[in-house]
């Protein structure tokens, strides 16, 4: 089996015409191998949404090529696209997005009836699914009744129910405190470690870098290399030196900051450091 | 789909369903219930004749019904039609419309003047008229507290009441029954009669007697009893079309209405499941049909709720309104599903056209 599972090739995507026409996505090429898992990181607007629904063949592209597993999703038609996201392509939600009239077993039963399995298989996939993502006692519940962490366990049986190659999240920990939020990440390290699937993640938070094994920058629709970016020593933002809204000579070296006063609060850090 | 998503998401907001069903329901009940009274009114129109025991009906030439029209026959033509080989017995009627008036109480009735003073129809109380007397229909009597013995007025002329017969009264109208003398003289019409009521033999079927009368009896045009009470239920079904038209027109375009607006609103509230749906990989043709689905089960739910209510109104109006009376046919239970169809099909629109054009990317949008 080839190693490498997504090849994307000079991908764009264009909207609208004339003096409104904007480039969110121009010339990305990247690989993503089996198992990995890649955060992509970068200011609003910079176009990580649309990078992601081009990917989960949710968005026409403009431009490019997008292969998983061999298939080039942008090259395929309106009834092929359904059922290759339902058997190769998982999705999680920075919402949930959870159905609210089914109960927590159904929203996972009904990705697999979606799937093509059906009856007491789908109902016995769906509740050892939750039950090993520990919230058996919470089967037939209503979506409502689950707290924060129960609902993204859901959604990521959900994403995981029809054994996909590639999960793609979109600020899969933002509603959930620190706790739930951990094991978010862990569940998704342990899907991508153990199950050798793909994992792409669209974030802001920092804290899911522990568990990337690539960090990518998309800004102005273009992935830039990380280490041309520069790292705020105070507030910790990754920020590219060309814009960046204050510097200052240290020792030799060149400190970037996110704004003037990150920057006032390192001066006035390293003088009470010196005093001392 | 082993998940019963389309009753799920319909049956999650409760209040919205049941409005929804109610609103169908009722417009599907202004279709049916319109169209059980009319026949009602129709079995009621023609039970004068079906109870009569003719066989066929002989009138004036020209003249096939009894309602919103007039026949003269000698009374010689009675006799003419007795000597028709095939008649067992021909008996001659006068027939009017009538005011009977009892005090301030006053009921119309179509007055029938027999030998017999009703004859063959069953009395529920008392006797058959004689001389100066009149068998009422029941609820006319109730209506003008007239029971046996009691004098109703009736061209200006006094009559006493002898007894009652049941059935025959409609919304529209009554029937009532005096000596066909008394009514001759009281319309000074003496000499002449209505219609001829024949009862064939054994031997010979009604419509070939009725050719056989036509042929040999000058003037007249006899009807077997089949075919003049079609025409007698026509006649009223011409006046009333237009109304039926307009109230099944009225159903359906309240029926429209409801389950339009309850189909964009549920839709609208489930934009975002079918979004993300579409992105888990249902095809569009799916997520219409879950779409179509709900209309549909709102709609269906509708007629069943309607016409479970049109035969409990059925079997309680007549209770407190004696001539009121719905008589259910399967035509109009099918006209009834016509028009379900129709508003179901009329209300998907809106979603169906909304369901199409969801964008499965707006799963990232928030």
């Amino acid at each position: 089996m080839e190693s490498t599972l997504v090849r994307i090739h000079n991908l764009a995507k264009t909207f609208g015409e004339g003096e409104t026409r904007v480039e969110a996505v121009r010339g990305l090429d990247l690989d993503l191998a089996r198992g990995e898992i890649v955060l992509v990181m970068g200011p609003s607007g910079s176009g990580k949404t649309t990078f992601l629904s081009m990917l989960g063949g949710l968005l026409r592209v403009s431009a490019g090529e997008i292969w998983v597993n061999g298939t080039d999703i942008a090259a395929l038609g309106e009834r092929e696209l359904p059922p290759f996201r339902a058997s190769t392509m998982g999705f999680i939600f920075q919402d949930f997005n959870l159905i609210a009239a089914l109960s927590a077993r159904e929203n996972v039963e009904v990705a697999l009836n979606i799937g093509g399995q059906s009856g007491g298989t789908a109902r016995e996939r769906a509740r050892g699914l939750l039950e090993s993502l520990g919230t058996g006692d919470r089967l037939d519940f209503p979506i409502e009744k689950l707290s924060g962490g129960e609902k993204q366990r859901v959604a990521i049986a959900r994403a995981v129910a029809n054994r996909p190659m590639l999960i793609l999240a979109d600020e899969p920990t933002a509603n959930l405190d620190s706790h739930h939020g951990a094991e978010t990440m862990r569940l998704l390290r342990t899907l991508a470690k153990e199950e050798g699937v793909t994992v792409v993640i669209v974030s802001h938070d920092q804290r899911l870098r522990e568990i990337a094994d690539r960090v990518l920058w998309l800004e102005d629709g273009q992935f830039k290399a990380l280490q041309a970016l520069a790292r705020d020593p105070v507030c910790g933002m990754l920020i590219d030196p060309a814009q960046a809204p204050a510097e200052l000579e240290s020792d030799g070296e060149t400190l970037y900051f996110c704004s003037s006063g990150c920057r006032r609060q390192y001066e006035e850090e390293r003088l009470v450091a010196a005093s001392q | 789909m082993s998940v019963p998503l389309a009753r799920r998401q319909l049956l999650f907001r409760k209040g919205r369903a049941v409005a929804g069903v109610a609103g169908i329901a009722a417009a599907l009940l202004l279709v049916l219930a319109l169209k059980a009274i009319f026949a009602g009114i129709n079995d009621r129109l023609t039970a004068y004749i079906d109870k009569s025991g003719a066989d066929v009906i002989v009138a004036q030439r020209g003249v096939d019904t009894m309602h919103m029209t007039q026949s003269a026959l000698p009374e010689q033509t009675a006799t003419a039609v007795a000597a028709v080989p095939g008649v067992a017995e021909a008996r001659p009627i006068l027939y009017a419309p009538a005011m009977i008036e009892r005090g301030e109480a006053r009921g119309i009735a179509y007055l029938v003047g027999d030998d017999s003073g009703g004859a063959p129809l069953p009395m529920a109380t008392g006797r058959r008229a004689r001389a100066g007397e009149i068998v009422l229909e029941r609820t006319l009597a109730e209506r003008l507290d007239a029971r046996a013995g009691s004098g109703v007025r009736v061209f200006g002329r006094t009559f006493r009441v002898s007894g009652e017969v049941d059935g025959l009264a409609s919304i529209l109208n009554s029937v009532a029954f005096v000596r066909r003398q008394d009514l001759a003289r009281v319309l000074e019409s003496v000499g002449v009669v209505s219609y001829v009521l024949v009862r064939a033999r054994p031997e010979i079927g009604g419509a070939e007697l009725a050719a056989r009368i036509e042929a040999s009896v000058p003037g007249v045009t006899a009807s077997t009893r089949a075919a003049f009470a079609s025409s007698e239920r026509r006649v009223v079904g011409d006046m009333t079309t237009d109304i039926v038209r307009a109230m099944i027109l009225v159903g359906f375009v309240i029926g429209v209405a409801v389950a339009g607006l309850v189909a964009y609103s549920a839709t609208l509230s489930q934009i975002r499941d079918y979004a993300v749906l579409r992105a888990v990989g249902l095809r569009v043709r799916g997520a219409l049909a879950l779409a179509v689905a709900q209309v549909g089960a709102t709609v269906a739910a509708g007629f069943l709720l309607a016409l479970a209510l049109v035969w409990a109104l059925a079997a309680i109006l007549p209770r407190l309104t004696p001539t009121l009376v719905l008589a259910i046919r399967t035509a109009d239970v099918a006209l009834a599903l016509v028009v379900a169809g129709a508003v179901a099909l009329a209300a998907a629109a809106f979603p169906v056209l909304r369901v199409a054009r969801i964008d499965p990317a707006s799963v990232f949008r928030r």
